[in-house]
């Protein structure tokens, strides 16, 4: 067997390999070439100027506040949604209690399960133009609308500065929802039923039950959720362009760095510079999954 | 520790489907009952029903002095050991068993005692840091006792706490589950399908069928005096042999036997006389069969029917021996239902007969070396019959049927 050993294994591996190299690794070297250009998109033999993108990188104000924005992002993105998605799920599966053996969520569990993963299979574009309608500063906003009635004046919810960015995150949130609940729920199914009922024979109320059973057997549901998400804290690119005032705006408040890339790239045709931002988003989200990966490592649960 | 008593219990589920139908039972304090039953005769949901993971459709259930129907489970002061386990998988066997004190806030000292205590009956003293994963079948087992001994409850309940255990350990496992009980002496229901089990555990035994209580009484009595057809084919193993019979003056006769009845057997079973020329059910145990060769001697009341063996199973000390007779199946409904259990999953769990031929089992010494295809001569103990009405399936003279 020994000669054919080899030949299978690269015979199986050579297309796979070849498509990545070309189409993943090969675009990823060619950025961090191009950082170190001056390369305005034109010239055949773009100029290397060293380190020069990058030191003007960290003097970049818009390149920092949008590296805060994802930090923002970063934090309150999958803890709020992870947070939610395992309450909803708690009570579509476990919160209704016991009947005729099966466990149960509460009333009309079906028709929530739908109506949470409805904004799931919106466009981004969708959710941008629905969003806005929702958020429009005058009183014909559905939110400011809503606000007038109970007395409290229109709010920019877009176009204020300090607000921009978290109108956008709950935007986030409730697109993303949805599919962390159908995840959560797949998690709880798989967790046998009698562990439920030895607990609550333990005297386990509900709260007991969700935070000494439930969170600790889903555990390793969750930490892939967070890095999920965490990944999609670090783009945000679409919502952020259909949604936001001048994309990005109002003054930078809630631009990104894909957007900066893209910005720089296809506007101002930077392409040294936006490599450069791009290397630097590389090694952000490099360091965040690698991170997140080894905190919330724990011993595998077997049932 | 408590009595329980249930008062004509039902359970309906939706679509009509009725589990248990009007049990009553009553399960006095520290006794050890055995409910046992084919699968579906409704065993389980009348234990979920005390324990209270399930509702109760109609009647009630009293624990202690109180009626429990509508309290919750952690309220009811019982604990239940699962068919499997249900140990926490991410607490270690320390966390496991302290886990409902700690709910109970329970001082940390007097947990501590406890779980040490529980650990040492139960030989888990070693394993208090491991998770269950890492334990055996076994030790899971005794894992989930523990975690019903620590709470010192008022009732066990148990739902087929050995059936994932292989043969030998179960065996083991039954012994030390009898020790426990004659040491703590808690009231405890146990549910089975296995009536080996049900017949060495139980200081009572109550078998279910279809979710109707069939007969409840000491194993002992369920063996030599079953209520109806069906108690009779379940318990004993191997099973219970019937054949339709004529009663005659002094006898009955089937296929091309003719067994002599003693006369002490009329007067223990009124209203036997009552069928003489008509026909009945008779039960004979593979153990009241004995070689006639060496069952020498003892020769009264015993009556002789030769036999052609087709199989034999060697056992060490006995064999069964079994062997066709020239008489149809029984074809009550009981019996019915037992073939069914029996053969399990399978369509058809027995030999195919040729038509009007019915395999009997009997149980002989091991000394009679006998091999099949041989002719032999058994002997009967005619003191031991068991006779059912072809109709209702009853005992025919079992104090509860004369009575009604």
């Amino acid at each position: 067997m020994r000669h054919g050993k080899y030949p299978f294994i690269v015979g199986f591996l050579i297309l796979p390999v070849i498509l990545y190299v070309v189409f993943v690794i090969g675009p990823y070297v060619q950025a961090f070439q191009i950082a170190l250009t001056n390369w305005k998109g034109v010239s055949a033999t773009p100029q290397y100027i060293g380190l020069e993108n990058f030191t003007k990188l960290f003097e970049d104000e818009v390149f920092w506040a949008a590296v805060r924005h994802h930090g923002v992002l970063l934090l309150a993105v999958p803890a709020i949604t992870i947070v939610i998605a395992l309450f909803f799920s708690f009570l579509l599966n476990v919160a209704g209690g016991s009947k005729g053996g099966n466990l149960r969520g509460i009333w009309g569990s079906k028709f929530y399960r739908v109506v949470y993963f409805f904004p799931q299979v919106l466009a981004v574009a969708v959710v941008g133009v629905l969003f806005q309608a929702v958020y429009r500063p005058d009183e014909t906003g559905v939110l400011n609308g809503l606000l007038n009635l109970v007395g409290i004046d229109n709010i920019g919810w877009l176009v204020n500065t300090d607000l921009a960015l978290w109108s956008i995150i709950g935007v986030i949130i409730w697109q993303g929802v949805g599919f962390y609940v159908v995840l959560f729920s797949a998690g709880m199914a798989s967790i046998p039923k009698d562990v439920y009922e030895a607990a609550a024979l333990d005297g386990a109320g509900r709260f007991r039950l969700f935070f000494s059973i439930t969170l600790p057997l889903l555990w390793d549901t969750v930490q892939v959720s967070w890095v999920y998400l965490g990944i999609a804290a670090f783009d945000a690119f679409a919502l952020v362009q259909v949604l936001s005032v001048d994309r990005g705006g109002p003054d930078n408040a809630t631009t990104v760095l894909p957007l900066e890339i893209w910005r720089n790239a296809f506007t101002y045709f930077k392409f040294g510079y936006a490599s450069a931002m791009g290397v630097a988003l590389f090694f952000m989200t490099i360091t965040f999954a690698a991170l997140t990966l080894r905190v919330t490592r724990r011993e595998k649960i077997e049932f | 520790m408590a009595s329980i008593v249930l008062r004509g219990v039902d359970k309906i589920y939706a679509g009509g489907v009725k589990a248990v139908n009007g049990l009553d039972l009553e399960i006095k304090d520290g006794e050890f009952m055995v409910l046992v039953g084919p699968s579906g005769c409704g065993k389980s949901t009348a234990l979920r029903m005390i324990a209270g993971l399930e509702d109760i459709s109609g009647g009630e259930i009293h624990i202690g002095d109180k009626v429990v129907n509508h309290l919750p489970p952690k309220d009811r002061d019982i604990a239940m050991v699962f068919q499997n386990y249900a140990l926490y998988p991410h607490m270690t066997v320390e966390e496991n068993l302290a886990f409902g004190l700690k709910l109970r806030k329970m001082p940390k000292a007097e947990i501590q005692r406890r779980v040490v205590e529980a650990a040492n009956m139960l030989g888990l003293e070693g394993y208090l840091k491991r998770k269950p994963a890492a334990l055996s079948g076994g030790q899971r087992q005794r894992v989930a006792m523990g975690r019903a001994i620590v709470r010192e409850p008022r009732a066990f309940l148990m739902d087929e706490p050995l059936s994932n255990l292989d043969a030998k350990l179960r065996v083991s496992m039954r012994a030390s589950l009898n020790q426990l009980h004659e040491r703590l002496g808690v009231t405890t229901v146990y549910v089975t399908h296995d009536q080996v089990e049900a017949m060495t555990l139980g200081d009572r035994v109550c078998v279910l069928k279809d979710g109707v209580l069939q007969q409840v009484d000491t194993p002992q009595n369920l063996f030599d005096r079953p209520v109806n057809l069906f108690v009779a084919g379940f318990m004993g193993s191997p099973a219970m042999n019937f054949v339709t019979a004529d009663l005659v003056r002094d006898g009955i006769a089937f296929a091309n036997y003719r067994l002599p009845i003693p006369a002490s057997t009329f007067t223990d079973k009124p209203g036997l006389g009552d069928y003489i020329g008509r026909k009945l059910i008779v039960g004979v145990r593979p153990s009241d069969f004995e070689d006639a060769r060496s069952a020498n001697g003892h020769n009264e009341g015993w009556a002789r029917i030769p036999v052609r063996v087709s199989v034999t199973e060697e056992l060490g000390s006995e064999i069964n021996v079994l062997f066709t007779i020239d008489a149809p199946p029984v074809m009550h409904k009981d019996a019915l239902a037992l073939a069914q259990d029996a053969a399990g999953d399978e369509a058809d769990g027995s030999l195919p007969l040729g038509g009007g031929k019915s395999l009997w089992t009997a149980r002989v010494n091991s000394r009679s070396q006998v091999r099949p295809n041989q002719d032999l001569e058994l002997v009967v103990d005619t003191h031991n019959l068991h006779f059912f009405d072809p109709e209702s399936g009853l005992a025919i003279g079992h104090p509860a049927n004369v009575r009604g």
